[in-house]
């Protein structure tokens, strides 16, 4: 049984039996993620007929996104994973939604804030652009790649782990994916006479 | 039928029960008296018409141990329940106290008190000969073991991952991971770089905590968690993580406030608060004055700071005068060889005019600037400063009007406690000017240890023991992050 979490753009969970899908729940809002996170795990878990002790595997997904809502979902899995003794499994939300289109060149957009986008770049489900922080003019230059919505939910998290675990693919790192630093700079100190 | 507490105008029903059933074993009216109004016990009676039946409970406070000093149903009404009714009530106030076991002693021929004992899981540890006088009849010493509830305590709400774990109020753990050093080239808090830290830290804090306390995250019987005042961004890891917690092995979840916290803190070294008290919290994110008249049902806002937090103040003159982050630390440092009365500093909003509405608020933005202006001048004037004096000028005024308005509060309440918290607690001057001037005025002062002062996780595991102690319901799964929760609320529904 493996539970998904996602706080990328809504909060959302899924829970799977095997490759089945038997359970989901998403909560539109996108500053409700500290609220909506726990009722969403529990909801899936209702419905999935399941208690946490079934939990085999437990996947999150990584972003990138805008942050604050990101590391909700992060928080969450993690410490759930560690409380039940799984090692959690991080997830790109942008690969999650990539998987989606295996034809064609796509190119997977999410909202980064302060007039600037994620976006990472497939081909027949390829990954060839890596996850990267573009500007409108940057995006605008990507011409030769489909563009497609990077919204991504515990659906998606959940479909791309179950892919490329059986890909043998490494999923250890569950760090946020921020593509940024920090928006801080160091105060020059200012003047108050004058 | 109804359970209250006794008074001092209940000592003549007590004795009439007393020599009809001891004799000439009964208490005397003084011990009577004396037992009633010891602020360590807990005489609780039932009235059914009249007096009925009654018991009592001794538990110094931070002995982890209660002792049952007596319980007695009047001839005519036993064999109604009221003596299991009584001892429930002693055993939950047992639990409240944060006893760990309870112990009393029984005639060894009073059958049906140790039968009832025995009910509640008391067992006989011990046997005193010829006890009770003139009879010479044994006594039983009798132990049942009280389960406080292990709580796990989280707190995000600034820039210390803190997780936290007590039983009752005893400490297990207190496990701190700082981001502060990440914050000194920006010379103060940067909330984008506190949450970072906070999600990266987490985990290997919360497995401190769990090594530290010796237990597993099963073993845990309650989840606590800071959900505000504070950086929203930051609140939210921590609740983030307090609810993946709390849903893997279906644990209650508790959503307190961080600022009461501070006040509950006291509970893990003295067992209790003694309230009412007045508490003043001073860190780089709050100056709080608050009247506490009940931990977790009657705390009020006093006053607070309406610009910057004295902490930040701190940060913020070590900057002008060209000391690195944290400046608390840096400024008491210099200020230590320098004349305080060197610079007359400001002291903000203690001007007859700002009584009425800001009697027991603080600012220090003007305070900020006028060290900055002191020093720009000497600077346009070719002049060298004293950074010495400057430091311990300003040093000086902050303690003056944190005191002064934190003393005045005391008077005007006539609450004689005051209780410091926060990071500028570390303060060397603020603790001494505090000691000097509690003394003067006949204010009892309590300074719990620093790692209970500064931000941390045991705090908040301590409201959330109360909050369980107590009989509190859980927060439902839905409460977010309150950045500017209001210190009246303790805990989040």
């Amino acid at each position: 049984m493996l539970l998904a979490i996602d706080t990328s753009a809504g909060t959302s969970a899924a829970v799977f039996r095997g490759d089945e899908l038997v359970a989901f729940e998403l909560y539109d809002d996108p500053f409700g993620h500290a609220e909506n996170i726990g009722l969403a795990i529990q909801k899936v878990l209702a419905t999935a007929g399941i208690s946490t002790k079934e939990l085999t595997q437990l996947a999150v997904g990584r972003g990138p996104a805008p942050y604050t809502g990101l590391r909700v979902g992060i928080a969450a899995g993690t410490s759930l994973a560690s409380a039940l003794g799984i090692r959690p499994i991080g997830v790109i939300t942008l690969d999650a939604v990539g998987l989606q289109h295996t034809t064609g060149r796509v190119l997977v957009v999410a909202d980064a804030k302060r007039k600037e986008f994620f976006a990472a770049g497939f081909d027949a489900g390829q990954q060839v652009l890596p996850p990267s922080v573009l500007s409108a003019v940057e995006l605008a230059q990507q011409t030769d790649f489909e563009h497609v919505s990077g919204v991504c939910d515990a659906r998606l998290v959940g479909q791309y782990a179950l892919h490329a675990l059986a890909n043998g693919d490494d999923l250890s790192d569950v760090s946020a994916l921020y593509l940024r630093s920090p928006d801080v700079t160091p105060s020059p100190g200012k003047k108050v006479t004058g | 039928m109804e359970l209250k507490l006794l008074t001092a105008a209940d000592v003549a029903a007590v004795m009439e029960i007393e020599q009809d059933l001891f004799g000439s074993e009964a208490w005397a009216e003084r011990t009577v008296l004396s037992e009633i109004e010891n602020p360590f016990t807990h005489y609780i009676g039932i009235f059914d018409g009249g007096l009925v039946g009654y018991a009592g409970l001794n538990s110094v406070p931070a002995s982890f141990s209660a002792d049952i000093q007596t319980i007695a149903v009047a001839a005519g009404s036993q064999g109604k329940g009221y003596g299991k009714l009584l001892l429930e009530w002693l055993m939950d106030r047992a639990l409240q106290l944060g006893a760990e076991q309870v112990v009393l002693e029984v005639r060894a021929d009073n059958d049906r008190a140790v039968g009832l004992y025995n009910k509640f899981g008391f067992e006989q540890i011990d046997l005193r000969k010829r006890y009770y006088q003139p009879s010479g009849v044994d006594a039983l010493v009798m132990r049942v073991q009280v389960n406080q509830p292990i709580v796990l305590g989280i707190e995000s709400t600034c820039d210390e991952t803190g997780v936290g774990i007590v039983r009752g109020n005893r400490l297990l753990a207190n496990a701190l991971h700082s981001s502060m050093d990440e914050h000194a080239k920006f010379g103060g808090v940067v909330p984008e770089v506190a949450a970072r830290a906070h999600l990266e830290a987490f985990e290997p804090t919360l497995q401190k905590a769990l090594d530290e306390a010796g237990i597993t995250i099963e073993e845990v019987d309650a989840i606590a968690v800071a959900n505000g005042p504070g950086l929203a961004g930051a609140l939210m890891v921590g609740i983030g993580a307090a609810k993946g917690l709390s849903l893997a092995h279906n644990k209650p979840l508790y959503a307190v406030n961080h600022l009461v916290g501070h006040v509950g803190a006291d509970v893990l070294e003295r067992g209790t608060v003694s309230l009412p008290t007045i508490a003043l919290l001073v860190s780089g994110g709050h100056t709080s004055l608050l009247l506490v008249r009940d931990l977790l049902e009657d705390v009020e806002l006093l006053g607070e700071t309406i610009d910057d937090a004295a902490g930040e103040a701190f940060d913020k003159v070590a900057r002008v005068l060209g000391l690195p982050y944290p400046g608390g630390p840096q400024i008491d440092a210099i200020a230590a060889t320098g004349n305080p009365k060197a610079v007359r500093f400001p002291r903000g909003l203690s001007l007859p005019k700002d009584m009425e509405k800001h009697r027991f608020d603080f600012s220090f933005s003007g305070l900020k600037t006028a060290v900055a202006r002191h020093v720009e001048k000497a600077e346009i004037l070719g002049e060298e400063i004293s950074k010495p004096d400057v430091a311990a000028s300003f040093r000086e005024a902050v303690v003056d009007v944190l005191l002064t308005k934190a003393i005045a509060a005391c008077q005007m309440y006539d609450v004689p406690r005051l209780l410091l918290g926060g990071g500028v607690v570390a303060n060397a001057r603020l603790r001494q000017v505090a000691a000097e001037r509690c003394q003067e005025a006949g204010i009892e002062l309590r300074i719990p240890k620093f790692s209970l002062c500064t931000d941390n996780g045991a705090m908040i595991a301590s409201i959330g023991a109360q909050l369980v102690m107590n009989g509190k319901a859980p927060s439902s799964i839905g409460f977010g992050a309150e950045s500017t929760l209001d210190v009246t609320q303790v805990q989040t529904h």
